[in-house]
């Protein structure tokens, strides 16, 4: 990885091509994945899904993407509640410093 | 994907460690959860990551379950033990783990306690079924109720035109467990377990004051020497998610009590 912490627009890509792999492309008949997409009342994803897709996202972006400590902070409502904009904002951030 | 070989099956595994800069040995917590809908999620959404802060946590997927492979036949609760030892020596742990066991998940920890009580520093229950007289037929019997159920032509037109794409997945991945492995009757066999009151580690036992196994919440109580009980009002089966901010609660305090 470059020493630039990646943008917005490459997380989000970044995470559709990850969605796609765990769940499959029939994800995208409804369209493409935005920031504002949910991942549970839009995607229909379910939870073991979402285990596996913030796994991939810290093996493709390293330990400093928390999700450990940060899903401790939530309650079940809030994780169903999270949009692809919540966890692309949270990994932006956490690659900031 | 962390897929582990252990038993000679592909199992689904999440290890979760923080990233803690203080190096000294963390107290080891494996949590198993319930049966035929449940997977690991259920640990991973509601207190695994706030126990992660305090433990190393390693969430399993039972066979069977979520994404770890569903063989066809296998499936008693000596089965399951199996599984947790062949996991455990595959990870090289062989201090005493803290097991959290959730509903199904709290007779395979109960199982583990009295099979290698040298394996097992503590037991966190949380409405854990075991065997008591006339349990496989009422286990087999709901399940089979529920195959039936999924089998009619009725119920899949349904599912077909009304349940999104997670009802449906969930449903069909079910319907494969209870129809095409031996999971029915496997649990049918089993027997009531004579040897409660053998279980010498320091156990935690929570229930919902609606629990349909109320019974067993008063079982653990009266044999298990030690055993704290905690009934939390108004809650039924499904208390740890219900209630997950009490449980995280709790399960936080024992860690720190007995880790």
């Amino acid at each position: 990885m470059s020493d630039a912490p990646p943008s917005t627009e490459s997380v989000l890509a970044e995470l559709e091509r990850i969605l796609v792999e765990v769940v499959g492309d029939d994800l995208l008949l409804d369209g493409p994945i935005t920031l504002e997409t949910s991942f549970d009342a839009d995607l229909q994803l379910e939870s073991i899904e979402f285990v596996a897709l913030s796994e991939q996202l810290l093996i493709t972006y390293g330990e400093q993407v928390d999700f450990v400590t940060w899903l401790a902070g939530m309650e079940l409502d809030d994780i169903i509640a999270l949009t692809v904009g919540d966890v692309v904002g949270f990994v932006v951030a956490s690659l900031q410093g | 994907m962390p897929q582990v070989q252990a038993n000679g099956l592909s199992f689904h595994v999440q290890v979760l460690k923080t990233n803690d800069a203080d190096d000294s040995p963390r107290p080891k917590v494996v949590m198993l959860h319930g049966l035929v809908i449940d997977n690991l999620s259920s640990w991973y959404y509601t207190i695994a990551p706030a126990v992660a802060l305090h433990a190393d946590v390693y969430l399993i997927d039972l066979r069977g379950h979520g994404r770890s492979d569903m063989p066809t036949t296998g499936y008693t609760v000596e089965d399951n033990v199996d599984d947790l030892v062949a996991l455990l020596d595959h990870w090289g742990i062989d201090e005493p783990v803290h097991l959290f066991g959730n509903s199904f998940g709290g007779v395979v920890s109960l199982a583990l306690a009295h099979r290698h009580p040298e394996r097992v520093a503590s037991l966190f229950l949380v409405e854990a079924h075991f065997a008591v007289e006339g349990w496989g037929e009422h286990m087999a019997g709901s399940l089979a109720l529920a195959a039936f159920g999924l089998d009619e032509d009725a119920v899949q037109n349904w599912l077909a035109e009304n349940a999104d794409r997670k009802l449906s997945r969930l449903a069909k991945r079910a319907e494969r467990f209870l129809l095409e492995t031996s999971l029915i009757d496997d649990l049918q066999a089993e027997q009531p377990i004579g040897w409660l009151a053998e279980i010498t580690c320091p156990t935690f036992a929570l229930y919902g004051s609606e629990s349909d196994i109320l019974d067993r919440a008063r079982e653990l109580e009266n044999k298990v020497a030690g055993c704290e009980l905690e009934i939390v009002a108004d809650c039924t089966h499904s208390l740890l998610t219900e209630q997950a901010a009490l449980v995280r609660d709790r399960a936080l305090t024992w860690i720190d009590r007995v880790g």
